[in-house]
């Protein structure tokens, strides 16, 4: 099974390319309308909880956090997806991430810019929001630099800002093949403008390579740091089920995973959509399906670690939270979260499943179920069985206003991600053309050392 | 406003506390809480409520664990599987254990929990920004949050019920963190009453309004640096030494037979409450 | 319009008001269109400086234990009350109902204009009217068809009331406080000659009360709770040893070093069978005692009271080696049939202990009989509820009682003051007394009125608290009781009163009158003595004192048997008594509502307290709504499993249930007097309060109780919380 049709004029790629920005099934504006619709749940549970007070949300103390959080560590993680394909299998010269890799960083912008909302939702005085920023000020006032939550912030900006400029960067000779062949207009105007006058000389290629080169170098370090330091805003806490040291490996290691679950799901709707099925095709989806089982596994690993490392340590508190989970109020959405993550991606395994388009949807979505309702329990159950018994509290449910907020975010990840295929180029033209490229030259050399060998053979 | 006045500023104010070198000087408020005393009655959170401004947040959201009440009593029984508790039950006032490591202060992004040079864990009502992670990481679940804003739209002061709020503390808004004080607007005043008389508090000269209310005088509050105070005393006597993880009486063979102990000390928040263990009468 | 604020508008506007000082919240109305005045700080009273807090001393009115206060005024406004460390009784100390003072005074509820009934609403009218139309009805009625309804009054207010009911040839002032020790003041009366001897819980070593919860509810709960302190640290480092017999646990139950569980109504028979113990220990028992108790052996005791006879002689051995001891009956001992006859088997525990004179004291009266406590409880609400059902009375006055709500509801006490011809009640809120009234006069509140108030108890010295404003009065058309008293005796007797112009003149002149007797001896000034007096609040008096008799009789003194279970009725009702709540008059105030009960840590409603193990036969567990049933009716409240309680009994707490009153009260929980039977003590008619016989059913309905306590419940789950240790290793008298 290739990856790609070898045989593919490079005309035809920016044809069907440039079709995905005019005219995309109707499932489009299907999915456009749903993602609006939500995103109007969330609007206005927003405005009422921000009118009111957070109470409405059903927070509480001990229940100080809840689903906001949970869910904010679950868009930081799903940008992972984005940096570790672009980036990361640049490095290492994995060419069958080409055709995919645009919507992933595009993945990774939008699910950082949800994360961040996040942080906003869940402020109790967001208008306040820039006092954790250090920004210079007369009376001395700095935010809390040994607080993890301001590492956080500043992680986040940056992490967000590089991969802003890592996507756009990545995209100028396409937004150059777009400003070519478009019909003059506002997208005309829009891509001229953002091409920065790329014409496709040795000297543009040759800056352009190596900046790409060192933004992907800059980013691998700041991906696994992001999540690393979300880790720490519990890790470093002080209460029981949190203070956990593989908490930072273990985060990044769910990050890929959910991300790596999520570009599948988002792989079959793109490809549908957008009617890309020449380029996202099943030896891809092989790939990557591969790739996610093994995240899968790892993830297991440091998951069970975690366990192992609570049931032996000695600290009967973390211990207590654990059992709780595995036997309180939480124990579904434990269980599941255990099932979805570590025995569902078994189904990975089979190969007749790893190209069956609707099974690995709905694994992938189970997947990122998986994920979310981990982040949930790693926030949660801490809050209703901590150190003070006192004050446990087993039963406080997230009012509709979270839940609505929650389910919003995806509404809002989507909007962004159908607008942005929309507008850009999801499919990387010239990124696909070199593998087009390099997959039939390689293939020529194939054949001719077949056919000399085949020969040498038939002269023996 | 260089990165090198940040620097400098910032490490200023940053000590570790306990302290290493020097401790609170002049000042180290600290309590001491008789358990053998205390009742139960409730009277010093209802004063505290008083006192302090404490919203009164109604039953709907009491249900929602959305209590404001800074001083709580907690009721606990033995649990032994007795049929009746026939020795009684135990009570324990909890409010802010005013901790010299405080967890709180270090997780605030924005600085708004921090350690005075007197030794209370404040609370900058105007700096907060509602993260509340100061809350998630307290061991002792005594930080309340203001879900709702109780002043206005809520109107737990409705018209002659806002004449009652004691205009030296803050009316607290909505989306901000509070908690027990020390009564800090009390402590103020007996300072600079001290202050431009030019000598320090006296023992006894500041009550918090718990300590005021509390009809078995089982809460002492005073300076732990000044010998002469009653709770430095107490402390003493009962071997209880501030920057110590666990009490070096406490290592004796057999346990001590002294009744001072500060609750959660293990997890190094070195709280400036101690408590003095109930006593269970053997005779009866 | 200019709305320049100019420099002339802005002197004017400080130079108003500054006669009248008018006070302002934080509303939003302006002072331009009148809403608001501004006070003005440069012709201000002499007190009164910006941020600068003033205390005045004046005496608590929530309950009628007499604590002194000291409130805190700051620009005009009383912010807190804290307790004034002179008096003996509190000694600088508050309790939580005390601290809700203030809550009374600025309560949004409290009525403001006289109200006249006209169909089902009230039509707000002037005070002039209000008092025509009194002395319109009065017109040509006899003393024999005036009822006045009180609850406890003292002092000069008292005088006053009677001197107004004499104008009218009438005897009929009914005292009623529902929750009174009426039985355990008879009995007192009978034991030690005395209703109210003094109670050295500091001195005793051992306390052994049999329901008396001193220190939530009884009597005076805030010198009890100094008293127990002290008793705790014990005088010569020996720490006193409290033993509490009930069959609910109160606060002071769970304070106990020994809680005893008795079957309901059994308390009277433990103390006889602790009186059998102690003469087999070798104490000294006189003849008649001796033979009194005879039967009252261990076993018998045990399988009557379900104490085991191992604790009942260790209990007789405690009290036998650690002497003085202290033996108080309280309200759970005096609740039933044979209320009498349990409190006086327990006094006379404190006799055969030797215990009269040491830690059972005789307390010094305050001198003036006149103005000391006028006390009742249910035989006086009874006569009246007869009297009304009979239409004797053409005119009932009511204050400071809410006979509505706290009467049981088998009394029909609402219809029958419907037969009343003019119902006049004076009142803060409309409650449920108030709703049925043609005629309710707002009264001030405590914090704003004078007065003069006579403790009942009278912890260190005969005492009359000084009852005086902490501030001008927050509406304008309130009266202070003594002033609405004062106009109505001008109706009668107008020459006498004419040269007090309020009762404040009244009150003074009164004082002043008596200067010589009340401590004023060495002063010469009028203003100076009555200066210093209201600057103390108090008047410390040196008072008579008649000594207890200590002759033991047991003469009349008959226990029944335990009862029999009823089967249609098989539980005991116990209605508890709340150390916040109490009988329910400051159920508006949030403060207590919100305050968590301490022993269930419930908020804001009613609950069913019920045995664990009751609560499994029946399966009900935490949070059904459980239907409680007696003869007389029954109510709907959640159930907590409580293992403080006989499981032949349940417990509601009184106070909640109100159907008026105000918005933090009603619609409350509910009101347990409305379901009680109508059993009377034997010997004083009062109503036995524990006597109610109810079945409990579940409704199918469950809800989450609103408390405090979390899931872990009373658990400490091992940790270090609320530790102790056994008292034989403490040595408290080497602690500071």
């Amino acid at each position: 099974m290739k990856d790609i049709r070898e045989d593919i004029a490079w005309a035809q790629i920016n044809k069907d390319v440039l079709k995905s920005l005019e005219n995309p099934r109707r499932m489009y504006w299907v999915i456009l309308f749903i993602a609006i619709a939500m995103v109007g749940v969330a609007v206005g549970c927003e405005v009422y909880q921000y009118t009111t007070g957070l109470g409405v949300a059903n927070f509480s103390n001990p229940h100080v956090w809840g689903l906001y959080i949970a869910t904010f560590i679950f868009w930081i993680g799903m940008s992972h997806s984005g940096t570790l394909l672009s980036a990361i299998l640049h490095l290492m010269h994995a060419d069958w991430r080409k055709p995919i890799y645009r919507f992933a960083e595009a993945m990774t912008t939008f699910s950082l810019m949800t994360a961040g909302l996040f942080v906003a939702v869940h402020l109790g005085r967001v208008w306040q929001i820039y006092y954790a920023l250090p920004y210079p000020n007369m009376r001395q006032v700095w935010p809390n630099f040994q607080s993890p939550l301001l590492w956080d912030a500043m992680a986040i900006f940056t992490y967000l800002s590089s991969s802003i400029l890592f996507l756009y960067v990545g995209m100028i000779p396409d937004l150059a093949i777009c400003r070519d062949n478009m019909n003059p207009g506002w997208r005309k105007k829009l891509y001229t403008a953002l091409a920065l006058g790329w014409e496709g000389t040795d000297r543009q290629w040759r800056n352009f390579r190596v900046t790409y080169l060192t933004i992907a170098c800059f980013l691998i370090p700041l991906a696994v740091s992001v999540h690393s330091i979300v880790a720490s805003d519990f890790a470093m806490s002080q209460q029981p089920g949190w203070h956990i040291t593989s908490f930072p490996p273990y985060f990044v290691a769910g990050a890929l995973y959910s991300g790596c679950a999520a570009i599948i799901t988002l792989f079959i709707i793109l490809r549908y959509v957008f009617k890309f099925e020449e380029y996202m095709t099943m030896g891809i989806l092989k790939k990557i399906v591969r790739l996610t089982f093994a995240i899968a596994m790892v993830w297991t690993y440091l998951n069970l670690i975690e366990y192992a490392a609570v049931w032996y340590g000695h600290d009967q508190a973390a211990k207590d939270v654990l059992i709780q989970k595995a036997t309180g109020p939480y124990a579904p959405f434990w269980w599941a979260m255990n099932f979805c993550g570590s025995i569902v991606p078994l189904i990975m395994l089979f190969k007749r499943f790893q190209t069956h388009i609707p099974m690995m949807m709905a694994v992938s979505i189970l997947l990122n179920l998986g994920m979310w309702l981990e982040r949930w329990m790693i926030v949660a159950p801490t809050f209703s069985h901590g150190y003070y018994p006192w004050t446990w509290d087993h039963d406080q449910w997230p009012s509709l206003v979270q839940w609505g907020i929650v389910f919003g975010s995806f509404g809002w990840f989507g909007l962004l991600f159908m607008v942005f295929c929309k507008v850009f180029p999801s499919v990387s033209m010239y990124e696909v053309k070199e593998m087009v490229y390099h997959r039939s030259q390689a293939t020529k050399k194939l054949e001719a050392t077949g056919k000399m060998a085949a020969a040498g053979k038939g002269a023996h | 406003m260089s990165i090198s006045t940040l620097l400098e500023n910032y490490s200023e104010f940053r000590h570790f506390h306990p302290v290493d070198d020097v401790p609170h000087n002049p000042y180290k408020w600290a309590m001491s809480i008789d358990l053998d005393a205390c009742s139960g009655c409730n009277a010093c959170s209802v004063a505290c409520y008083a006192e302090n401004n404490l919203p009164v947040v109604g039953r709907e959201k009491y249900l929602h664990g959305q209590a404001m009440h800074w001083m709580r009593i907690e009721r606990y029984w033995d649990e032994d599987g007795r049929e009746f508790p026939d020795q009684g039950a135990q009570f324990l006032p909890m409010m802010c254990q005013q901790c010299e490591a405080a967890p709180c202060e270090t997780v605030c992004p924005v600085g708004a929990t921090n350690h005075t040079p007197d030794g209370i864990n404040s609370q900058i009502y105007n700096r907060c920004i509602g993260s509340r992670y100061c809350s998630a990481n307290c061991p002792y679940k005594v930080r309340y949050f203001n879900w709702y804003d109780y002043p206005t739209t809520d109107n737990v002061w409705p018209a002659e019920m806002n004449q009652q709020l004691n205009p030296d503390v803050t009316v607290r808004g909505k989306g901000v963190m509070e908690k027990c004080t020390f009564c800090i607007q009390r402590v103020t005043v007996a300072k600079n009453n001290a202050k431009s008389e030019g000598r320090l508090v006296h023992d006894g000269e500041v009550q918090t309004a718990c300590q005021q209310a509390c009809p078995t005088s089982a809460i002492s509050f005073g300076n732990l640096v000044d010998p002469e105070s009653r709770v430095h005393k107490q402390w003493q006597v009962q071997k209880v030494e501030l920057d110590k993880d666990a009490q070096t009486k406490d290592k004796e063979e057999g346990g001590s037979d002294l009744r001072g102990y500060r609750i959660l000390e293990e997890l190094r928040p070195y709280p400036s409450v101690m408590y003095l263990e109930r006593v269970r009468e053997t005779a009866i | 319009m200019n709305n320049v604020f100019d420099r002339r508008d802005f002197l004017k506007v400080l130079g108003w008001g500054g006669a009248a000082v008018a006070l302002s919240g934080c509303g939003n109305g302006s002072v331009e269109n009148g809403e608001e005045t501004v006070v003005s700080y440069v012709e201000t009273n002499d007190f009164m400086i910006p941020s600068i807090s003033v205390y005045f001393n004046s005496t608590c009115a929530q309950c009628d234990a007499g604590c002194s206060i000291t409130g805190r005024i700051r620009e005009g406004r009383v912010l807190k009350v804290e307790g004034n460390p002179d008096s003996g009784i509190n000694r600088g100390k508050t309790c939580g109902l005390g601290q809700a003072g203030v809550q009374h005074h600025y309560n949004p509820d409290r009525v403001r204009e006289p109200l006249l009934r006209t169909g089902n609403s009230g039509e707000a009218i002037t005070w002039e009217k209000a008092y025509a139309l009194i002395a319109e009805k009065m017109n040509g009625v006899s003393g024999e068809e005036i009822a006045f309804l009180s609850g406890g009054v003292s002092g000069h207010l008292k005088v006053l009331l009677g001197n107004y009911l004499d104008s009218f040839g009438c005897k009929n002032h009914f005292v009623y406080e529902a929750i009174a020790p009426a039985v355990v003041r008879a009995a007192n009366k009978k034991s030690y000659g005395v209703e109210m001897p003094r109670f050295n819980i500091s001195k005793a070593k051992v306390v052994l009360s049999f329901g008396a919860d001193f220190l939530g509810a009884w009597i005076s709960p805030v010198h009890f709770s100094q008293q127990y302190a002290q008793f705790r640290k014990g005088a010569d480092g020996q720490r006193g040893v409290l033993v509490q017999v009930e069959s609910k646990m109160t606060l002071t139950g769970a304070n106990a070093d020994r809680w005893l569980v008795v079957r309901p109504g059994t308390e009277g028979i433990l103390a006889l069978g602790i009186i059998n113990a102690l003469g087999s220990h070798g104490v000294a028992l006189s003849g008649d005692i001796a033979a009194a108790v005879k039967s009252y052996n261990k076993d018998r005791v045990s399988k009557d009271t379900g104490v085991s006879a191992e604790q009942i002689d260790k209990i007789a051995a405690l009290l036998k080696t650690r002497t003085p001891s202290l033996v108080l009956a309280g309200s759970a001992a005096e609740g039933y049939a044979h209320g009498s006859q349990n409190a006086a088997a327990i006094n006379l525990l404190n006799q055969v202990l030797g215990n009269v004179g040491k830690t059972v004291e005789a307390a010094e009266a305050v001198p003036f009989p006149q103005m000391a406590p006028a006390t009742g409880n249910t035989v006086a609400l009874k006569t009246l509820n007869d009297g009304l059902n009979a239409g004797k009375y053409k005119v009932l006055f009511s204050y400071a009682t809410n006979p509505v709500f706290t009467a049981p509801g088998v009394m029909k006490f609402q219809d029958n003051m419907a037969k009343a011809g003019f119902k006049v009640v004076f009142s803060h809120y409309m409650d449920e007394t108030a709703m049925q009234a043609d005629l309710v006069l707002p009264l001030d509140s405590a914090l704003e009125d004078w007065g003069t108030q006579v403790p009942e108890y009278l912890a260190t010295c005969a005492q009359i608290n000084i009852q005086q404003p902490l501030m001008e009065k927050l509406h304008a058309n309130t009266r202070g009781m003594g002033d609405i008293l004062l106009a109505l005796i001008k109706q009668r007797r107008a020459e006498d009163y004419k040269k007090f112009d309020d009762y404040y003149a009244y009150l003074r002149a009164a004082v002043l009158q008596n200067k010589g007797a009340l401590g004023g001896k060495a002063i010469a000034d009028d203003d100076i003595f009555w200066n210093e007096t209201l600057s103390k609040g108090i008047i410390k008096l040196e008072g008579p004192v008649k000594a207890l008799s200590s002759k033991a009789s047991v003469a009349g003194l008959m226990l029944p048997a335990p009862v029999a279970i009823d089967a249609q009725y098989p539980l005991q009702l116990i209605p508890s008594v709340n150390a916040s709540l109490r009988d329910g008059r400051n159920a508006n105030q949030p403060w207590l509502q919100e305050s968590p009960d301490p022993l269930t840590t419930i908020v804001w409603d009613s609950w069913v307290e019920i045995h664990p193990r009751k609560a499994a036969e029946l399966g009900i567990v935490e949070g059904d709504i459980v239907e409680v049933t007696s003869k007389n009716g029954s109510v709907k409240a959640q159930a907590y499993l409580f293992p403080g309680i006989h499981p032949d009994a349940i417990s509601i707490p009184l106070g909640r249930g109100h159907e008026a009153m105000g918005r933090y009260a009603k619609g409350y929980g509910v009101n347990p007097f409305q379901i009680l039977d109508a059993v009377f003590d034997k010997e004083t008619g009062e109503l036995a309060l524990h006597e109610t016989r109810v079945k409990v059913s579940k409704t199918g309905s469950r809800v989450i109780v609103v408390k405090d306590e979390g899931p872990a419940g009373g658990s400490q789950m091992g940790k270090k919380i609320a530790a102790r240790l056994p008292s034989d290793k403490v040595k408290l008298s080497e602690e500071i």
